[in-house]
């Protein structure tokens, strides 16, 4: 029961600031309390502790722990930024609800339950994304993930469910087809390219801390959801023995990892930078998961993990500078802490040196090289493309020099970036204790895709 | 093979209505038939659990659109849907039950063993609310295509082997959570357009 404990405190918390959420004073120190009981419970478990629910088998195993309490952290610095800067009282519940729905997803067994619980995680945000529904297209942009997520989540549990009823002796083609239709439907729900309109509209017109939630938390949620479904579903063995699915994996992930770049490095305003290097990043690590391979599997998941706590770094940032800006454009005159973070975020979204996200990214780039030049050529060019998006942030953020420079009387944004910056910093010093969690998924993920 | 009716029809009336009231009803009528249709897959309890969620999610979207006149037009969408829901759900059920040696004979009155009609209605529900989700214009039809999807996947899910009583719960919330957002879009839609 330990296992389901710190989702269930969530989830009962979530439903407590629902009912005092306009108790702003109350509900942000209630969440932020919240989220600290959850982060020690996860943290006092022990890896592949276990335990059931309704029947259900619960298991927290090490990539579920460490991506628990990287999702929790991140999650602790967004409700953070939303009391401190910008309170929003629908935000608190449903931050609460998000970190509930993560946290169920990592420590359910069965993949029928844990894409039930992300498409529940992932319809909760609707409510913070719709802000100033009179003056910004912020519906238009929910509804449109409404509807993207409805289709992905049906789509991905109906497959998983024909694939568990089915009788054994199906032809190939059945479950190659089964197996497609998963992939499409995750392809939905992780905006990837050329699904990836709602994200777009998302990333322009809804508050930064709710994209954060999104881009942050749930995103990464939903790529370890999908990992685990994988070796959880039984399809493994077929997507192993059938090129055609591994292809649909590259094709999707090289077209997101190019395409993400390509908008990022022409992005128009610091929101999106964000937002289409997260797609890129999100599609390079499906090449990596692509591949099959240990080395691909552990940069996917690492490169995910990391680019969640960045997004979060930069969406912050952004948002600080956007509301010191007002009508102008946003500069390191207005808020200079906040853009320093906005950059340092950068070095870690495209996988720099020393920081943490770099061995995922040379583990991927390494292992898409040995799999087809082409592949490694085209993830290169596609972090050279993010690189350039991201100089180019600096150039419109520190391009102008003011005559006096003077920090911001309250830096949340500069001290949350300073502190994940610090984290990302010491995790590379120490890659293994990052790493090794991830590496006992991937054993297991290539042990079920070659049962015995 | 009566619920299976029941549920064809009662899909087209909700697609086909212009009222979102209306469609609501249609898509309890389509709930109800559809927990028929799965009456010897699940215990009593967990089916009253599932009719608990439907019956809600359509409370809630009758309650969102606050008076008998407020709905969207289908329009060729109907036609469109139908069409698509007919071609799909035939190509699936053929695509999937391939390999399966029993023959699939199925009496107008009287159990189904087999699960053949359960699954008929859960890939007629699955193409039709694909159909209505992908060509919706505003959250209305999205909401109802979203549930039509919801209700073809309970079906799906009460043929495997698993623990059903989490997975009732689970679906029962996702209903509730899917009809609760798409009538939060509702409200916030019309609030802009009266704006």
């Amino acid at each position: 029961m330990i296992v389901a404990a710190g989702p269930l405190v969530l989830a009962a918390a979530a439903c407590v600031s629902f009912a005092f959420r306009k108790r702003l004073t109350l509900v942000g120190p209630f969440s932020l309390l919240a989220i600290a009981i959850a982060f020690v419970l996860v943290g006092l478990t022990a890896p592949d502790s276990t335990g059931s629910l309704l029947d259900l088998e619960l298991r927290l195993g090490a990539l579920g722990r460490l991506a628990a309490l990287v999702m929790l952290a991140t999650l602790f610095v967004l409700v953070l930024y939303v009391v401190a800067e910008e309170p929003a009282y629908n935000f608190f519940p449903t931050a609460l609800a998000v970190g509930a729905t993560a946290l169920g997803v990592v420590t359910l067994t069965a993949a029928l339950a844990i894409c039930g619980v992300l498409v529940l995680g992932l319809l909760v945000p609707v409510g913070s994304f719709t802000f100033q529904v009179q003056r910004n297209r912020s519906v238009e942009a929910a509804t449109r993930h409404f509807a993207f997520v409805a289709l992905g989540g049906c789509m991905g549990i109906a497959a998983l469910a024909l694939a568990a009823s089915l009788p054994k002796d199906q032809p190939a083609t059945t479950f190659v087809l089964l197996a497609v239709i998963l992939v499409i439907a995750f392809a939905l729900l992780l905006a990837a390219i050329p699904f990836h309109t709602h994200a777009a509209l998302l990333a322009g017109e809804v508050p930064t801390a709710a994209l954060g939630l999104y881009f942050g938390v749930l995103v990464p949620a939903t790529f370890v959801a999908f990992a685990e479904i994988l070796t959880l579903s039984g399809l493994l063995p077929e997507i192993a023995q059938v090129v055609k699915v591994q292809d649909l994996l590259h094709g999707i992930g090289l077209v997101s990892a190019l395409g993400g770049a390509f908008l990022a490095s022409g992005a128009p305003d610091l929101r999106r930078l964000v937002v289409y290097s997260v797609i890129s990043n999100l599609g390079a690590s499906l090449v990596g998961i692509g591949t099959l391979s240990g080395p691909g599997i552990i940069g996917a998941l690492a490169g995910v993990l990391v680019t969640g706590a960045c997004a979060t770094q930069q969406l912050l940032a952004a948002g600080t500078l956007e509301r010191r800006a007002g009508a102008e454009r946003p500069s390191a005159a207005h808020a200079p802490l906040a853009a320093l973070a906005f950059v340092i975020g950068g070095f870690g979204m495209i996988g720099a040196p020393p920081l943490v996200g770099f061995p995922g990214r040379f583990f991927i780039e390494l292992i898409a090289y040995q799999f087809s030049p082409t592949t490694g050529t085209v993830l290169v060019l596609a972090t050279l493309l993010l690189l350039v998006g991201q100089l180019r942030a600096v150039i419109l953020l520190f391009g102008t020099t003011p005559t006096t420079w003077k920090a911001e009387p309250r830096p949340v944004a500069g001290v949350i970036g300073a502190v994940i910056f610090a984290a990302l910093l010491a995790g590379g010093l120490q890659p293994e204790g990052f790493l090794e969690p991830i590496a006992s998924f991937a054993d297991e993920f290539l042990k079920a895709m070659r049962p015995l | 093979m009566i619920p299976l009716g029941i549920v064809a029809l009662a899909t087209l009336a909700a697609n086909g209505s212009r009222q979102l009231r209306y469609s609501a009803v249609a898509l309890l009528g389509v709930s109800l038939a559809a927990n028929v249709l799965g009456v010897g897959q699940l215990s009593a309890p967990q089916v009253a659990l599932e009719g608990c969620g439907a019956l809600v999610a359509c409370g809630i979207l009758y309650v969102a659109a606050r008076d008998n006149a407020f709905g969207e037009d289908p329009g060729w969408r109907l036609w469109l849907a139908t069409i698509f829901a007919a071609v799909a759900t035939a190509a699936i059920f053929a695509s999937l039950r391939t390999a399966t040696t029993e023959s699939i004979a199925v009496s107008l009155v009287g159990d189904d063993p087999g699960g053949v009609t359960a699954q008929v209605a859960a890939f007629w529900l699955l193409a039709s609310g694909l159909a209505i989700l992908v060509t919706a214009r505003s959250a209305v039809r999205g909401s109802l295509g979203a549930l039509l999807m919801v209700t073809g996947v309970e079906l799906l899910v009460r043929l495997v082997a698993a623990p059903q009583l989490a997975l009732s719960v689970l679906l029962a919330w996702l209903e509730v959570v899917i009809a609760l957002t798409g009538a939060f879009l509702i409200v916030n839609e019309r609030a802009v357009r009266e704006a």
